[in-house]
């Protein structure tokens, strides 16, 4: 398979040189029909039945709104005119008049309070929201008041800005959510789905009283292609408008050489690391891991594995660009340092190059997700740094359910995990917030659900403490920024990179789409205003 | 009676491992209830009140009890990533890989016969080799990569049809001329081997010494016994075709029965799976007694 795919990528890029170049068209800035490429089925398009989060969370905030919406690094009004609050506590919310559902029922603050209570009782499901912070919510006439447990100035971002309101009068029968029809997708979003195919896809229609305005598409058919190269071919065609993959790096040149084909690029919060396992020696030494850190070189992998299109990893985990904020570290690359650590450690070298630590080989598996290009051969690059200073590593590819198995069983850090080393990668809302970013390094379980490396530091925890202690943005973001130094200093996982977000669309179907850092294109912001 | 005995007991085993080997893969259906992330935060009371509800945390006995009930009551139960019932998800998709199958196999039937045949009766010729060696060729050709090159040229080069989808008969030519292409070598290959066995034994070496002319001993003599393993091979093909155009619905984004196997081995939907291996099964299991059936119909010998 892999050979195959070599073969046709060899073949796309020859016959795409070949090929004489297309006449361009204008770019369309409206359009009736949008048509976009998906990679599966995304199930019914309720919060509750989408099947990932990108895209399917996306396509379901085109139907469902929010109380907010998140804007650059802040919020602005979406179906919540406002947020008031003196503690970052109680946080009352004057809600939008003479908004309707799509099946044209009024949308009231009882749907607000209903949607909050019906989270509470429903936690799964891709776009389900914990909303365990929130210990009242009351209406209020057109607003309502919600009171959290703690104070958290995050909160509008991080549960208003991503809870999609729910219409009591269709929900509050429902028992079974996951198995919530597409009778159960209606919201108050600028689409409505009016046709759906598991195999096929979606049409997603205009809605025209939408409250933000009439967008500018009026018909966007959602098609399930599975195959990258049969996204990228169709876009080539114009038989598809957008494709949501992200482009790899080796392909973009082809793809941008076409003159109806734009690339929409900016930042993405998805991050790649180098996970230890911190439960396993000689890992549960954070002089180890600092050693190993600094024979890696980030720059060279985001040089050579990403082809430049990425942003170097900060080793106190957060993208620069982030809404969290916080100076950004400089790379700890530094070969001979490392060597020197390892010295210290009394790591000598042993046969075939091979230091010994604490009477046992330095020698370790490094696993890696079968299903992507960029990983296996960051993986490789590291393997060849770290023989440099005398580690060996052996490169293991599995697929994502046995990697899962292994790293995160059950995706519950109670369960353990069966890993020396292992490439990793979390999603971009995990670096939207703070709060999230804590989940990732708590020793506690409860509270570090992301903690797979089975990480516990108490000055980590304390930092932890403190952060979650803060009352105002400002102070929340003076904690983040110790908490990273804390990170860099302990070094859970190497964050190696963030990779660009790059989506090709055709110009002269729609050229509309509008970048959103953490969400890409694919939001309600590309179709209205 | 004691091949209908075999049959059931072949049944019964696939039926054992269609509900085992889904449950024997890593991961599991939890998956399909929210992101990593979401389900991260779950205790271990509410992941277990999720699986209750939806059955597959209920122990294996009962679960195999269940699935044998609604196979015999023809029952398959409901998946897991959208509440469908599996019946009716299989019921939209197998028309679609009929389609595209039974197309498939007739060509590649029809070609793979017809060259197969000459291959055998030009063997010592320039073309005769030729033939084999395209064949050979062809047989090793992996469809993914045949499909791509075909979406390349036709799709996007020449721009003269669709890349993607289905629904009308352009969708359907560059799916089954893959199909056709990787297939061809195959049959041509086991038609040209029989057809030369047949071509040089006994009884056809007599009629040739008899004065039969050469046309008539090929029509008379050689390639009606020569086809009677094709037949075996072409009601096996069709069975195994259903599961085996999984590669090719997947390239080309069709909506068939291997796609919704794909996608449902990936979202571990243990319903689902068991739905489409069962019918997959039955198919295979079906094409085979039909052969065993006919067989003897085409040749007086095996009635014996």
């Amino acid at each position: 398979m892999k050979y195959s795919a070599v073969l046709v990528f060899a073949l796309v890029a020859t016959l795409a040189a070949c090929s004489g170049a297309p006449a361009q068209r204008p770019a369309a800035q409206a359009a009736k029909t949008v048509t976009i490429a998906i990679s599966s089925d995304e199930g019914t398009l309720t919060p509750f039945t989408n099947e990932s989060g990108y895209p399917g969370d996306n396509l379901v905030k085109l139907i469902f709104d929010t109380l907010l919406v998140q804007k650059g690094e802040s919020v602005a009004p979406s179906l919540a005119t406002a947020v008031e609050t003196t503690d970052n506590k109680v946080f009352r919310l004057p809600l939008r008049t003479g908004v309707t559902w799509q099946d044209g029922r009024p949308f009231t603050a009882a749907d607000v309070v209903f949607s909050v209570e019906f989270y509470r009782e429903n936690l799964s499901g891709d776009s389900a929201i914990d909303v365990r912070p929130i210990r009242t919510v009351k209406a209020d006439g057109d607003a309502v008041t919600m009171t959290l447990a703690a104070p958290d100035p995050e909160f509008p971002l991080r549960i208003l800005s991503d809870m999609a309101m729910l219409p009591k009068h269709l929900w509050e029968s429902v028992t079974k959510v996951n198995e919530a029809g597409t009778d159960k997708a209606i919201g108050t979003g600028p689409f409505r789905l009016t046709a759906y195919d598991k195999e096929r896809g979606y049409t997603l229609t205009a809605n025209p009283g939408y409250f933000g305005g009439k967008p500018k598409v009026d018909t966007v058919k959602v098609n399930v292609i599975p195959q990258e190269t049969t996204q990228f071919a169709a876009l080539r065609t114009g038989e598809v408008s957008l494709s949501v993959r992200n482009v790899p790096p080796q392909q973009r040149a082809s793809l941008q050489s076409q003159p109806n084909i734009g690339i929409a690029e900016g930042t993405e919060f998805a991050s790649t690391m180098l996970q230890f396992n911190t439960t396993r020696p000689p890992f549960d030494r954070a002089e180890v891991r600092r050693a190993l850190a600094k024979a890696v070189d980030v720059r060279d992998l985001v040089k050579t594995a990403l082809l430049g299109q990425g942003t170097p990893g900060n080793p106190g985990f957060v993208h620069p660009e982030s809404p969290v904020g916080g100076p950004a570290l400089p790379p700890l690359f530094d070969v001979e340092a490392a060597k020197r650590e390892l010295d210290a450690l009394g790591a000598k070298p042993g046969p075939g190059g091979v230091r010994t630590l604490d009477g046992k080989p330095m020698s370790y598996e490094l696993l890696v997700q079968s299903t992507s290009t960029d990983r296996l051969r960051s993986a490789e690059l590291i393997r060849d740094m770290l023989k440099n200073v005398g580690v060996e590593i052996k490169v293991t590819s599995l697929d994502p359910d046995s990697l899962d198995t292994k790293v995160w069983p059950d995706y519950d850090v109670k369960k353990g995990r069966n890993y020396d080393l292992t490439m990793w990668g979390w999603s971009a809302p995990v670096m939207q917030t703070s709060s999230q970013i804590v989940s990732l390094f708590d020793s506690d379980p409860e509270d570090g659900n992301l903690n797979i490396g089975g990480f516990a530091d108490a000055g980590v925890d304390k930092a932890i403490d403190e952060l979650k202690a803060t009352t105002t943005p400002e102070k929340r973001a003076e904690a983040a920024a110790a908490l990273q130094q804390k990170i860099a200093e302990q070094l859970p996982f190497l964050t190696l990179y963030y990779r660009n977000g790059a989506y090709a669309y055709r110009k002269d179907a729609y050229a509309g789409w509008t970048w959103q850092n953490g969400l890409g294109v694919l939001h309600s912001g590309s179709f209205v205003g | 009676m004691r091949r209908i005995l075999e049959y059931g007991a072949v049944v019964v085993i696939a039926l054992l491992l269609n509900f085992l080997l889904p449950r024997a893969l890593p991961g599991g259906p939890m998956k399909l209830f929210g992101s990593p992330e979401a389900l991260s935060r779950l205790t271990e009371a509410e992941r277990a009140q999720i699986a209750q509800q939806y059955g597959f945390g209920r122990p294996l006995p009962e679960q195999f009890a269940d699935y044998l009930t609604g196979v015999f009551t023809l029952d398959l139960g409901t998946s897991l990533s959208d509440g469908r019932p599996v019946a009716e998800a299989i019921g939209e998709a197998l028309p679609w890989t009929l389609l595209l199958v039974g197309t498939s196999i007739v060509i590649t039937c029809v070609l793979g016969v017809a060259l197969g045949v000459l291959g055998a009766l030009r063997r010592r010729r320039g073309g005769g080799a030729g033939l084999l060696g395209t064949a050979i060729v062809l047989d090793s050709l992996p469809a993914f990569w045949l499909g791509m090159l075909l979406i390349v040229v036709f799709g996007v080069q020449l721009n003269v049809l669709p890349t993607y989808g289905a629904g009308t008969l352009a969708h359907l030519v560059l799916p089954v001329t893959t199909l056709v292409v990787t297939g061809l070598g195959y049959f041509f290959l086991y038609t040209r081997s029989s057809m030369l066995t047949v071509l040089t034994s006994e009884p056809v070496q007599h009629a040739h010494a008899r004065g039969v002319p050469y046309g008539r001993l090929v029509r008379r003599h050689a390639l009606r016994p020569a086809l009677l393993p094709v037949h075996t091979i072409v009601l096996m093909e069709i069975g195994f075709l259903a599961g085996g155009s999984i590669v090719i619905e997947t390239v080309f984004a069709y909506p068939g029965l291997g796609r919704l196997t794909f996608g449902a081995i990936s979202a571990r939907d243990y319903p689902l799976m068991q739905g489409a291996f069962l019918v997959l099964t039955l198919m295979v299991v079906a094409m085979n007694a039909i052969a065993d059936a006919t067989y003897p119909l085409l040749d007086p010998r095996a009635r014996q």
